[in-house]
């Protein structure tokens, strides 16, 4: 316990409901309910990397206490299954073929999300003396149309065990999943609340930080939390005090802005260049290709440019997604895209 | 009839009868250096006593099943497929093939081949190898039958419409055989990657220049062959880059024909298949000047198209200079890949005809200011692979997995969000680096991510 943890993120993370940094209204309905001992299926929303998860996740460690090792699970939507649970939702997904009946020797059509991932929780009574289990889902707009399958889980199961799913946009959960759920709006943290954590972490950590300081601070994290502990961290590497140099700085390195120097590179028309980068930013970050092209757009849309340049690169951008949507090497369409932003490096 | 018995190839008639009287390539597993004869004995060797561990155990298995209701009974158990398997990757002609001949000759067992030249379907499959694998015949119960050893050479040339279904079939039948299995490739292909986690790959390398020369010269010294050069040996070996097959083939080709005038030309007119041919069609691609020329470059050239169009891909940069040229290039090779999605996903070879003409003169054809490059440039493979979903390394896997026990992150968080700051943490200072990589209990293969 006297270990120093070397990760603020990880040292101030919070243990329990009160802990979360403001968000008052959300915290006092979650501990009545957690009083009355009952609630429905939940569908937490807001935006991104402002403790969705981790609300969820201390809420339920109070709600079932002492039984929440056995009755609770978190289940990320966006990362692919595994080999064995591949293998494992195949094998489910038969009937016996010893079985009498209609059934026999079917093939259940349930996606292997489901079936590997989802169904063997809720199925599995509650241990304890838990009310029901509590399975959380997090990045729940990304199972697509997958949620279907939810629909009867969440009627069929719904007694043994309550969902949580966390998502990000609303628009894309269909409207069956909605309408069986009760909707939890969590917002951002208010400044005051974030000057307060804050100026808490700065008097533990001896730093030196400006009202003025906090509010860039609390702009550029975008009130996620979690980033705003690790710009101050690595600002506080280089001396006690903090100021704005130090933070914008710091920020700049952060995770999306390697797609901005990419551009950048790409602006000045240096190809080879481009492509070595590309190639590295992939392949470390994992990026998914759809996903890379929309962080390009973003940071386009972001960026000073002309009306001209702007339209064209877009329609580059949509044609180069659509074709590695049918073509089979991602690298040929991503490099085709570069060698034509590379293009523009005239208009700059 | 004594002329019928000359014709055979040389390849054939040197092949080795034993391991002991061959030379052998050096084998690497996982980066750590083996010596494939003994590792290859071993295998052999385990897996029949795995065998028999195992059919014991499942007829005690059946036993039991029998008195029990269909519910509680047990399923039988299988061997592991990286005991069951192995696979060799290496260059061609290396001696892959003849290691795994001379293995049953001197273990005295059958072997059963099937290769590139049988349709390998998933019912052909089947048929040739299943029954062989699962049961045994009934003349094996009457005769002291040979054990069977199963040999899948050129696996890598599994693809295409024809052959759909073979590699499942193949992982199926890792799992599930009677006898040992061993399978040849020459090259790490994605659409293998099922099977490479499912068995054991050894690297086998090419036989080292001096081991190739001594057998070459005894060949030699037994045809009877005694006017040809040491110089012209050593150009023959060097033309054929560690290919012992390629070798000798060359020396029967010089050795039957007429070895007086000049045998240099003779040499490098016996050209074979290979890497290099690739280099020159790409260096020859980019001279060219018409499409037809490039057709009929194309046309002669019987390179997997499969396959070269990412060579294109990646050695565009070195042809291809200007700006401008370099995106039409890259327009022309997308649209390509485009249209060969759709082949593949729609068979529809028709358009094929587009497909060529589009990655080979349409890329080549996109120089029109700049003159063509001069000179000798180099031509580098398309290593470069990217991953069609998230997946991720096992070392990251157990960073995730520490980083857990005090840290509750996903995959996908980690990855995009929380590695970033720890690089740009631990990329301050050593002091920083050491702290963290202290509590978090990292090995020196997890620190480097950190880097």
């Amino acid at each position: 316990m006297n270990e120093e943890i070397p990760i603020w993120r990880i040292k101030y993370h919070p243990k329990n409901l009160d802990q979360i940094c403001g968000r008052k209204e959300v915290k006092e309905t979650l501990k009545h309910i957690i009083q009355q001992k009952n609630f429905p299926h939940m569908l937490f929303v807001g935006s991104k990397g402002i403790g969705k998860t981790l609300i969820a996740q201390l809420f339920s460690k109070e709600f079932l206490d002492k039984d929440y090792n056995a009755n609770f699970k978190l289940i990320y939507a966006n990362v692919p299954l595994n080999e064995e649970e591949r293998k494992q939702a195949r094998a489910d997904a038969y009937v016996s073929t010893s079985k009498i009946g209609s059934s026999a020797g079917r093939r259940i059509t349930t996606p292997a999300f489901i079936q590997a991932r989802v169904k063997p929780f809720v199925q599995v009574k509650v241990l304890g003396s838990a009310p029901f289990k509590i399975l959380i889902v997090k990045n729940f707009e990304a199972l697509g149309q997958n949620q279907q399958g939810f629909r009867r889980l969440m009627e069929i199961y719904g007694r043994n065990c309550r969902m949580i799913l966390i998502t990000t946009k609303i628009s894309s959960i269909i409207s069956p999943i909605v309408s069986r759920c009760q909707i939890v709006l969590i917002s951002a943290v208010k400044l005051n609340h974030f000057k307060n954590l804050i100026n808490k972490i700065a008097v533990q950590e001896s730093l030196e930080v400006s009202d003025e300081v906090v509010e860039v601070l609390y702009k550029i994290s975008e009130g996620r939390i979690s980033r705003a502990i690790d710009l101050l961290q690595l600002s506080s590497i280089s001396g006690k005090s903090i100021d704005m140099e130090k933070l914008y700085e710091n920020s700049q390195q952060f995770s999306n802005d390697n797609i901005r120097s990419l551009l950048m590179v790409a602006f000045k028309g240096d190809f080879p260049k481009v492509r070595e980068l590309s190639r590295k930013i992939i392949s470390s970050y994992k990026y998914d290709i759809h996903e890379f092209f929309k962080f390009i757009i973003d940071e386009i849309n972001k960026l000073p440019l002309s009306k001209f340049v702007r339209s064209n690169l877009i329609n580059f951008i949509a044609d180069s997604d659509f074709r590695a949507l049918e073509g089979r090497d991602i690298d040929i369409q991503i490099s085709a895209l570069l060698s034509k932003i590379c293009l523009f490096s005239e208009f700059m | 009839m004594s002329k019928v018995k000359t014709e055979i190839p040389w390849v054939e008639k040197y092949r080795p009868n034993s391991v002991k009287e061959m030379a052998l390539p050096t084998a690497r597993l996982g980066g750590q250096r083996v010596r494939l004869a003994e590792e290859l004995m071993n295998f052999i060797k385990l897996f029949f006593e795995e065998r028999k561990r195992v059919n014991a155990e499942n007829k005690q298995i059946r036993e039991f099943n029998r008195t029990v209701i269909e519910k509680d009974q047990k399923e039988e158990i299988k061997i592991p497929s990286e005991k069951a398997a192995i696979l060799l990757e290496g260059p061609p002609g290396i001696g892959k093939t003849s290691i795994v001949y001379a293995l049953a000759n001197d273990f005295n067992m059958d072997v059963i081949e099937t290769n590139a030249s049988d349709t390998r379907t998933r019912a052909t499959i089947e048929r040739r190898l299943k029954e062989t694998t699962k049961s045994r015949g009934i003349m094996d119960f009457i005769t002291e039958s040979k054990e069977k050893l199963i040999l899948i050479d050129e696996i890598d040339g599994i693809y295409g419409v024809q052959d759909r279904g073979a590699i499942p079939t193949v992982i199926d039948l890792a799992q599930n055989t009677q006898f040992p299995i061993i399978m040849c490739s020459n090259e790490y292909k994605t659409n293998l990657q099922q099977l490479y986690k499912k068995v054991r790959r050894y690297e086998v390398h090419p036989l080292p220049k001096q081991e190739v020369i001594k057998i070459a010269k005894n060949i030699l010294k037994k045809e009877k062959i005694i006017n040809l050069k040491e110089e012209d040996l050593e150009l023959i070996i060097d033309k054929n880059n560690g290919d012992l097959r390629g070798v000798i083939n060359d020396l029967q080709g010089i050795g039957q024909g007429k070895v007086n005038g000049d045998v240099k030309e003779l040499i490098l007119s016996l050209r074979r298949d290979n890497i290099e041919e690739i280099f020159s069609l790409i260096r020859n691609l980019f001279q060219v000047t018409s499409l037809r020329e490039a057709r009929n470059l194309m046309d002669k050239s019987d390179v997997d198209y499969n396959f070269l169009y990412k060579w294109i891909n990646e050695n565009l940069l070195t042809f291809i200079k200007s700006k401008r040229e370099l995106s039409v290039a890259f327009e022309n090779l997308s649209i390509a890949d485009e249209i060969f999605g759709r082949i593949r996903t729609n068979q529809y070879w028709g358009l094929l005809p587009y497909f060529f003409d589009l990655f080979a003169g349409g890329v080549a054809l996109s120089r029109k200011e700049t003159p063509a490059p001069k000179g000798f440039r180099r031509v580098v493979f398309p290593r470069y692979t990217t991953g069609t979903y998230f997946s991720l390394t096992n070392v990251e896997k157990e960073f995730i997995e520490k980083i857990n026990r005090k840290y509750e992150i996903s995959q996908v968080d980690f990855i995009k969000d929380f590695l970033p700051f720890l690089k740009i943490l631990c990329g301050t200072s050593r002091k920083q680096l050491k702290s963290i990589s202290d509590w978090l209990e990292l090995d020196a293969k997890e620190k480097k991510l950190l880097k």
